[in-house]
């Protein structure tokens, strides 16, 4: 059906504008980490200059560190990732495959939970934290990220696992396979779709946190997020070349990430919306 | 069906362990603090709700309270509207569909603060792109550092930035459910676009505007990293919103008290907020746990 000219030319004017404000203000700071500092405040912006590297090099002159900072990020995302995954997925099994009250009642329980507000247990965990001798390291964060993907984790693996026929478990019973087993060799297999789902968002949210890093991390085990930050806030004014050198490395890793997991980002955010 | 067994527990025990002992027994101890008066190396001193009484009567709290209320419902209207036009243009159909769903995601991926650097180039006074157009069109420019409504109006923007890809794919996935021989049957019977649009789209959709916009709620109400990125809730204390003051309160003043009542308050409004959901989430589960 062909539409009138008028609504086309709307259409495709509404895209142009939806187009140009998700990708426009990342695309500019990604541009212009590549121009010669006189490029980059030129006004309106330029897209034709000769791109340079001295943003990257003045990065790794004046903070040498934020390399290692980027590293830091990449261990805690990794870690937990890893945590929420393995965890939600034996979780979300048993929630699949399994009723009684007990478990019905620590479902609610795991949805109730979502409501409490991350600040709000910063204050007794910041002494706990200390008290553990935790505070600065990978595991505190590692943790906490976890923690606050796992009820979301654990309805994304039991809505995907709902969807493995229970027969693949009957047929391990009979060959005498424990319930460890069934997870572990016959559910795992089949489930990577929905830990791929499960992981996406632990991945995006652990690579982005502020506020528990901003909190619980100090010089050791400070993530990229909390240096940039820093760098908004520098004493002797903002250097933007070496600022948008340093964003472009946190977030242009990550937005290729969600835009190749862009199936399963959706599938599971309809799965864990909808469900739980 | 097997009974549940040592397993089972053990399997669920990783996740629960995790709440346990991360959010729920700290959010218990959060409520003792609230009824004692302590800070940094002095022995807690049991108060009652004095807490309370002190923080509902400080003005700053019923600032930061207010500029919360302000923002999250600007900032969840207006991404439920823009998401549900998105959403609409997308089902009609655009040209090269996966990449433009990915551009429209590509904010999802952005870190708070990567969007604080973004934002704030863009809206710097002096070489910000959008303050040199106003000031091209002869428009007073943006003063978000100075002027308290700016700064929230900027906050407001940065938050539906980054989370209109949320919304965006909850009604989009839901718009796509409805089925299409609705849509024939309502043009079998001559109605408009509009009509369309209000007897089939909308009352079909309802379910996931109510799921988006209450996550969405949940979610905005606890809004601290681009109130603090940006204005560190200044000036003067105007712009901070509820989690702002709880910080500030917490390790700015050390008034643990104080902040742990305020955090006290927010589960409570949190848990206010859900409760309908809440009900249809217990109500659906003990059923099917027959």
């Amino acid at each position: 059906m062909r539409r009138p000219l008028a609504i086309r030319a709307l259409r495709g004017l509404a895209l142009a504008l939806i187009v140009v404000w998700s990708a426009f203000p990342i695309m500019l700071v990604v541009a212009s980490s590549f121009k010669p500092p006189r490029d980059i405040f030129v006004y309106p912006p330029t897209w034709l200059f000769s791109p340079t590297v001295d943003n990257y090099v003045g990065l790794w002159r004046r903070w040498p560190d934020f390399f290692s900072n980027l590293v830091n990020s990449l261990i805690i995302t990794v870690g937990a990732t890893a945590v929420a995954v393995l965890s939600s997925t034996l979780a979300g099994w048993v929630y699949s495959r399994h009723r009684s009250r007990l478990l019905t009642f620590s479902a609610f329980f795991m949805i109730f939970i979502r409501l409490i507000p991350p600040i709000v247990v910063t204050l007794p965990l910041f002494p706990a934290v200390n008290w553990l001798r935790l505070n600065d390291t990978h595991l505190v964060l590692i943790l906490l990220y976890a923690t606050f993907f796992v009820s979301l984790g654990t309805m994304i693996m039991k809505t995907f696992i709902d969807q493995i026929p229970r027969e693949l478990d009957e047929a391990a019973t009979v060959d005498g396979a424990s319930d460890w087993q069934i997870v572990l060799r016959v559910i795992l297999p089949v489930a990577a779709q929905g830990m791929i789902a499960a992981g996406v968002f632990v991945f995006v949210y652990a690579w982005n946190e502020f506020l528990f890093a901003f909190i619980f991390t100090t010089t050791r085990a400070k993530t990229a997020p909390l240096v940039v930050s820093e760098m908004t806030g520098a004493v002797d004014g903002v250097e933007w070349g070496v600022l948008f050198a340093a964003t472009t490395l946190q977030l242009l890793p990550i937005v290729i990430f969600v835009m190749l997991a862009q199936k399963y980002l959706i599938a599971g955010l309809t799965a864990g919306a909808t469900k739980g | 069906m097997k009974r549940f067994s040592f397993a089972h527990a053990m399997m669920v025990m990783p996740v629960q362990a995790l709440l346990g002992l991360v959010i729920f027994l700290p959010a218990i101890y959060v409520f003792w603090l609230s009824l004692n008066e302590s800070s940094f190396g002095q022995a807690p001193r049991w108060v009652g709700f004095a807490n309370y009484v002190e923080v509902l009567s400080d003005p700053y709290f019923w600032q930061a309270f207010l500029n919360t209320v302000i923002v999250i419902n600007i900032v969840v209207y207006v991404e439920l509207a823009l998401g549900l036009g998105v959403a609409l243009l997308f089902v009609g159909g655009v040209p090269a569909r996966r990449l433009m769903i990915a551009i429209v995601l590509a904010p999802y991926a952005i870190s708070e603060v990567s969007a604080v650097v973004m934002w704030r180039f863009m809206m710097d006074p002096t070489i910000g792109m959008v303050s040199q157009t106003l000031a091209a069109l002869g428009l007073p420019t943006i003063e978000w550092a100075v002027v308290p409504e700016h700064g929230l109006a900027l906050i407001c923007i940065l938050s539906i930035w980054l989370h209109l890809p949320f919304t965006f794919i909850l009604l989009y996935s839901a718009r796509l459910a409805v089925p299409t021989e609705l849509y024939e049957a309502a043009r079998i019977d001559g109605a408009t676009p509009w009509q369309e649009f209000r007897r089939v789209t909308l009352p079909l959709m309802i379910p996931a505007i109510l799921v988006s916009v209450l996550f969405r709620y949940i979610f905005a109400f606890r809004i601290f990293s681009e109130v603090w990125l940006l204005t560190q809730g200044g000036p003067a204390r105007t712009t901070e919103v509820l989690a702002v003051y709880l910080y500030q309160e917490a390790f700015r003043y050390n008034a643990f008290g104080k902040s742990a009542a305020t955090g006290w308050l927010m589960v409570v409004a949190s848990v206010l907020l859900a409760l309908w959901y809440l009900r249809q989430i217990y109500k659906r589960m003990f059923a099917a746990d027959a």
